[in-house]
């Protein structure tokens, strides 16, 4: 049983008798109806959906998709193109060397989410169905023909490698087969310059679907955005079509981080609206601050909850020695001075909570960064002059803190380069982006060494790690200083980028992000231990607030609620930690689930030879794929 | 200087050095004794056996000697050094260990496992890490070759990238060998080394330990499995209710009734009727010939003492200890 | 320093209801070794049981006589609350990895919070509860509020009744047997889900009778109420030995003693002069909390935690 099936791997389409989908279909009909169900929705596309442009978007013109239309469109599209890639198309084959039903049932899935949120969203807004226009009716009743006809498709993998599965199985075990794909075909070798545009473009995918994210004006058209992208980063996984890309990156490593670098940092030649750039680079304070904390959470293991208290001391820091005329110390640090002081401060804070905690079991570790974090804000809340000595203002805290001037670059203003004008917000977007470089490579650097193999073994079985050699206390120490240290560094900057700071912005928890928790969220949600995971939870938790205003004041439950569930279901996060990842190997090596492992290896639970090809963007592609 | 030669440091103690010394090592968790006053020595180029029956304080013997626990009282000296009692000082200074209950880390590659078992024969800090100079290369390559040299030796190159927790039980007990091996240390201390294992894995353990020793490794053996324990040992200390009951070579172990009555759980003063009709086939007592009999003889058929404890491994048992 | 009887009993009286709080997060460690932080929320809910009680009376009940029926219905809350978080959000993380309890334990906590904030009626600020009318009690040395007289007596019963139950009661002593080796009890045919659940439900209940003698103290109960007790009542579980209920008892005594004179006499010492008074009182119940783990981490009455084998 422990040998290894390379056959597993093998494309599933010259393989035995297929299983059938989940719905009763011939093959060939499913696929007429799948078509014909995308045809009609694209063709939909183009005719009014309602009669008003009262709802957002201006669905209203013959001819001219817009808003929500748009992302229909696309999914119907995505349909038609692996559809004909899955008959086997000329030219469109190299779309789906894994899977070929898996992806059309998500996508189709997305798709249909997609139009019947925007009608119901119509209905619900304009008040009733009866503001239907007929394009509406079609696109409805396409998506849902399309989504038919797709779980009508007969599954990727034969039956029976994850229980009953035929046609006399229950229909959900039968959609759960049909989620399952095999593993890519091996690609055909490439000259360099190909796979490097290759890489080029993906990335260039990536950074475009994300600033549509990032641009959506409305709440609906966020929503839309976040039910095709949902569906269709799993459909792409399923294809296999992410694998080969995170194998092409792995195999042009420097090639593919400076392809993510730049295309993060093209982000604002590509916005004409400061707002996005502002919010992009409040994103990447967030996320660095978020890959600090995964040092420590998800390397060492470490739950540290005051993790924003540790931002706050060197925000606190660099704002005394700003030059701000609030500033109780009159001093005006030159700024990598101010980032040393800053990362200083926290790192002696670190040191200080670390040392008496780490010696004992995690969990008093948790509680006293708990604390922390609440005796940081009373702290900077009571230095105010009246409850205690005269260094904060109190509630009032620090504001005028001036922008920060590096070698006579004032960041503050507009700058003028190439015919673009570049704002504060771009400013301070790069250098946001150079830290999020510096604590990527730290992450990386210290991951693969000697001492974060100690980190993982400590987190895996601290007594084992004992036993080895390993000076667990020691090396917890560092793992949880270097934490703080991190967000030390981040605080510094982040006092000049927002400008102002007061003690309400580091509490635990808050509805505006970074906070303790969301921070803590950021990392399980994306996967700890990952460098992509926290980029891309960072991403979700800032922009669904923002985006999302009419869960308003819900929204704090619902972030409670959902983290309860995400550790129930998914506790290892979108993205599967590098070594998960392993579970699949490439020899097609089929693996033990184990029932203490974290979770079932990927998004729909699937696990014995679909392998983690859920929207897992591997670590080991750099930090682009996130924020690019 | 940043990582050791190959070779571990038998070298320089010539053969019959002494490698561990314990004197009088006493364990009390509060009223209860579970180790009393045991002393024990392991030479240079020695396979060295502790049997016992369930419950006899063994493993409590042997956190005592790796500093999982400080003991109450005694000594623990490693090459005429007092050992501390920290686990990982004693790893440093030289004795590596496996567990009972293999304890290896799930999720890190067969590779990773046996890299962290080079921990403390390199040095590289943080900084190195983060700045990656060209002594840190070369640090993580030397590691790394001894690393997949160990797993040559324990035939678990080919499986170098999988996850430890997808390897088979046998191979797992491997890899936490392979992994002790890393730490280059001149005494292995193995903790039931072949529990659950077929007669064909006991025997390929076999062969490891012996090749081990063969690298001039000193090793001390924990084990239910009789036979293997006589096959494989120069000497034979036996434990019974924390005491130790007696020492000698396999032979010497094998006759003495003491030991069956310790196994069989009844008062010395009827040795003498018990061990005859019950040693006639199968108990230790049966083995009054030379060792070279037993040695030809399979390992299939329990005896006494591997009955009696494998079935008594609850979790009241000695391993009870080994929880936070 | 002539207040200083008068301090004390402040001072005690705080710690009884935080060693309230505490008994519920060293019983449920003490069994699952699960800090179980949404603990400071059940005690928050079980304040707002009592107030819906005392809400569904008719106007103008002597709070005397509403008090065994808030007290039956914010227990009744909490239980609810404790037992399903046991069983819907704990019991399916139990033996899975480390962190995931905690986290869960976050997250339930955030949403128990925000739930009461959101939808119960006008609790987006603090919600006036019922008061004992009339002047305190004056015993000479010191004086007692009238609200205060309900935690005096209902927190040495708590621990009589605890005491009891835990030594004379099958499921007492099968709960202490849980605690010293949950598998060899499971093995003895201990229904283990059960001591937990039950383990859960005791610290809830106790902690709503902690959230009632809260609301009579300070004259109200607020959403946000159950994050700084449920961090003092930590520490005083770990102060007391985290696992022991007399330890969290002495330990709730010795933290609110310890506040009560920092509050009062901190500013006295040299050097000190800006850090007296309320505002700190927080941070030197956290000063203490650092100083215990560093110097006696196993707490005043609890074996060694530290995580050796």
């Amino acid at each position: 049983m422990t040998t290894t099936h390379p056959t597993a791997t093998a494309p599933a389409r010259p393989g035995p008798a297929p299983t059938p989908g989940t719905l009763p279909l011939p093959a060939g009909t499913a696929r007429a109806v799948t078509t014909a169900g995308a045809v009609l929705t694209l063709a939909a596309t183009f005719l009014p959906w309602t009669w008003t442009r009262a709802f957002p978007g201006n669905l209203t013109v013959t001819g001219y998709p817009g808003g929500l239309q748009v992302l229909t469109l696309t999914g119907a599209l995505l349909v038609l193109l692996f559809l004909a890639s899955g008959h086997g198309v000329r030219g469109l084959r190299w779309l789906t060397p894994g899977g070929t039903t898996a992806p059309l049932v998500l996508l189709t899935a997305g798709t249909f989410a997609t139009t019947w949120y925007a009608a119901g969203a119509i209905s619900v807004t304009l008040g009733g169905v009866v503001n239907l226009e007929p394009g509406a009716w079609i696109a409805t009743a396409g998506s849902l023909l399309a989504l038919a006809g797709a779980l009508g498709l007969p599954a990727d993998t034969p039956a029976g490698t994850d229980g009953p599965s035929g046609t006399g199985a229950p229909a959900i075990q039968r959609l759960r087969h049909s989620l399952q794909a095999p593993a890519p075909r091996p690609a055909r070798a490439l000259p360099d310059w190909a796979e490097i545009l290759l890489i080029a473009g993906a990335f260039a995918v990536v950074l475009y679907v994300f600033t549509y994210g990032i641009a959506t004006e409305y709440g609906e058209l966020f929503v839309g955005f976040l039910l095709l992208t949902g569906c269709a980063a799993p459909a792409l996984a399923k294809a296999g079509l992410i694998r080969r890309v995170s194998r092409l990156t792995a195999r042009h490593r420097n090639v593919s981080i400076a392809a993510a670098f730049v295309a993060a940092a093209a982000f604002p030649f590509l916005q004409s609206d400061n707002q996005f750039t502002s919010i992009a680079a409040n994103i990447l304070i967030f996320a660095t601050v978020a890959l600090g904390l995964n040092v420590v959470v998800g390397l060492a293991g470490l739950l540290d909850l005051g993790y924003v208290a540790f931002l706050g001391v060197g925000a606190y820091t660099a704002a005394l020695v700003s030059g701000s005329p609030y500033s109780s110390v009159g001093l005006k640090f030159p700024f990598w001075a101010a980032v040393l002081t800053g990362a200083l401060a926290s790192l002696i804070f670190g040191v200080l909570i670390g040392a008496p905690t780490l010696r004992l079991r995690g969990d008093y570790l948790a509680i006293v960064t708990l604390g922390f974090g609440e005796i940081f804000r009373i702290g900077m809340q009571n230095l105010d002059g009246i409850s205690g000595p005269a260094v904060t203002n109190g509630s009032t805290g620090i504001p005028q803190i001036p922008d920060l001037e590096i070698l006579g670059f004032n960041f503050g203003e507009t700058h003028s380069f190439l015919g673009f004008d570049f704002t504060r917000s771009a400013n301070y977007f790069w250098l946001m982006l150079f830290f999020t470089v510096i604590v990527v490579s730290v992450f990386r650097r210290s991951d693969s060494s000697r001492i974060g193999r100690a980190w993982v073994a400590i987190r895996e079985d601290e007594t084992a790690a004992r036993a080895m050699g390993i000076n667990a206390f020691r090396f917890k120490l560092i793992a949880f200083a270097l934490g703080a240290t991190l967000a030390g560094l981040a605080g510094t900057v982040q006092a000049h980028a927002v400008s102002s700071i007061d003690p309400e912005q580091y509490k635990f928890v808050e509805a505006v992000p970074p906070n303790s928790a969301f921070l803590l969220a950021a990392v399980i949600l994306g996967g700890m231990g990952t460098v992509g995971g926290p980029l891309i939870g960072a991403a979700l938790l800032f922009l669904i607030p923002a985006k999302l205003q009419f869960i308003g004041e819900y929204q704090l439950l619902l972030f409670g609620v959902a983290l309860v569930l995400l550790m129930r279901f998914r506790p290892e996060g979108l993205v599967a930690d590098r070594r998960k990842q392993l579970e699949f190997h490439e020899t097609g090596q089929l693996d033990v689930p184990d029932a203490k492992a974290l979770a079932p290896v990927d998004g729909n639970g699937n696990g014995t030879t679909g392998g983690p090809d859920g929207p897992n963007d591997p670590g080991t592609t750099g930090p682009g794929k996130a924020e690019g | 200087m940043t990582t050791h030669t190959t070779t571990p440091a038998a070298t320089g103690t010539g053969e019959g050095g002494t490698v561990l010394e314990a004197t009088g090592v006493t364990m009390r968790f509060g009223g209860l004794t579970a180790v009393k006053s045991v002393d024990l020595t392991v030479n240079s180029g020695e396979i060295v056996g502790l049997i016992g029956p369930n419950g006899a304080g063994k493993t409590t013997f042997f956190n005592c000697l790796t500093g999982l626990y400080v003991p109450t009282e005694g000594r623990v000296a490693y090459r005429g050094t007092v050992l501390p009692s920290r686990s990982h000082l004693v790893t440093q200074a030289g004795i590596a260990r496996t567990f009972q209950n293999i304890r290896l880390f799930p999720n890190m590659t067969v590779l990773e496992n046996v890299l962290v078992g080079r921990h403390t024969r390199t040095r590289e800090g943080l900084l190195a890490a983060l700045l990656r100079g060209p002594r840190f290369k070369k640090a993580e390559a030397e590691s790394e070759a001894r690393a997949m040299e160990l797993l040559e030796f324990t035939g678990l190159a080919g499986k170098r990238d999988h996850l430890a927790r997808n390897l088979p039980y046998g191979e797992q007990r491997k890899l936490e060998i392979a992994r002790a091996l890393a730490s280059d240390p001149g005494l292995l201390l193995l903790d039931e080394p072949t529990a659950g294992m077929n007669p064909q894995e006991t025997l390929a353990t076999q062969e490891l330990v012996f090749a081990v020793r063969d690298q001039g490794i000193a090793v001390l053996v924990i084990e239910h499995d009789m036979r293997f324990i006589f096959n494989l040992c120069d000497r034979v200390a036996v434990l019974v209710q924390g005491e130790k009951l007696l020492e000698g070579t396999p032979e010497v172990v094998q006759r003495d009734e003491r030991v069956i009555a310790a196994y069989l759980g009844t008062p010395p003063e009827e040795v003498a009727a018990a061990s005859r009709p019950g040693g006639a086939e199968d108990g230790p007592g049966a083995a009054d010939g030379a060792p070279a009999t037993t040695a030809e003889r399979p390992t299939g058929t329990p005896d006494p003492g591997a009955r009696n404890d494998t079935g008594g491994h609850g979790p009241a048992g000695t391993e009870g200890g080994e929880k936070a | 320093m002539h207040d200083l009887p008068q301090q004390l009993a402040n001072g005690l009286i705080l710690g009884a209801m935080y060693g309230l709080i505490a008994i519920g997060y060293t019983m449920v460690y003490g069994i699952v070794q699960l800090i179980n932080f949404a603990h400071g929320e059940i005690f928050m809910i079980g304040g707002f049981g009592a107030l819906t009680a005392w809400l569904l009376l008719p106007s103008g009940t002597s709070i005397a006589l509403a008090l065994p029926l808030m007290l039956l219905l914010g227990m009744a809350c909490s239980v609810l609350v404790g037992m399903g978080a046991e069983r819907f959000a704990y019991r399916p993380l139990r033996g899975g990895p480390r962190l995931a309890p905690l986290i869960t334990a976050i997250g339930l906590s955030i949403a128990l919070q925000q739930a009461i904030w959101a939808f119960y009626p006008d609790a987006k600020k603090a919600r006036p509860f019922p008061q004992f009318g009339g002047d305190p009690i004056d015993l000479g040395a010191f004086s007692i509020q009238r609200g205060e007289l309900f935690l005096i007596t209902a927190a040495p019963l708590c621990m009589i009744v605890l005491a009891l139950f835990v030594s004379k009661s099958r499921t007492g002593r099968a709960m202490q047997a849980t605690s010293q080796d949950p598998d060899t009890a499971k093995l003895m045919g201990i229904n283990t889900d059960r001591i937990i659940v039950t383990a859960f439900a005791i610290g809830a209940a106790f902690a709503a009778i902690a959230a009632i003698a809260h609301g009579l103290k300070y004259g109200q109960v607020d959403f946000k109420m159950g994050f700084i007790a449920g961090l003092k009542a930590f520490t005083a579980a770990v102060l007391g030995g985290i696992g022991n209920i007399y330890g969290a008892m002495i330990g709730g005594l010795v933290l609110g003693f310890t506040e009560a004179m920092a509050t009062a006499y901190i500013e006295y010492i040299p050097g000190m002069e800006l850090f007296g008074g309320g505002a700190w009182k927080d941070v030197w119940a956290f000063v203490l909390l650092i100083l215990v783990l560093l110097l006696r981490p196993q707490g005043l009455l609890g074996e060694r935690v530290t995580d050796r084998a």
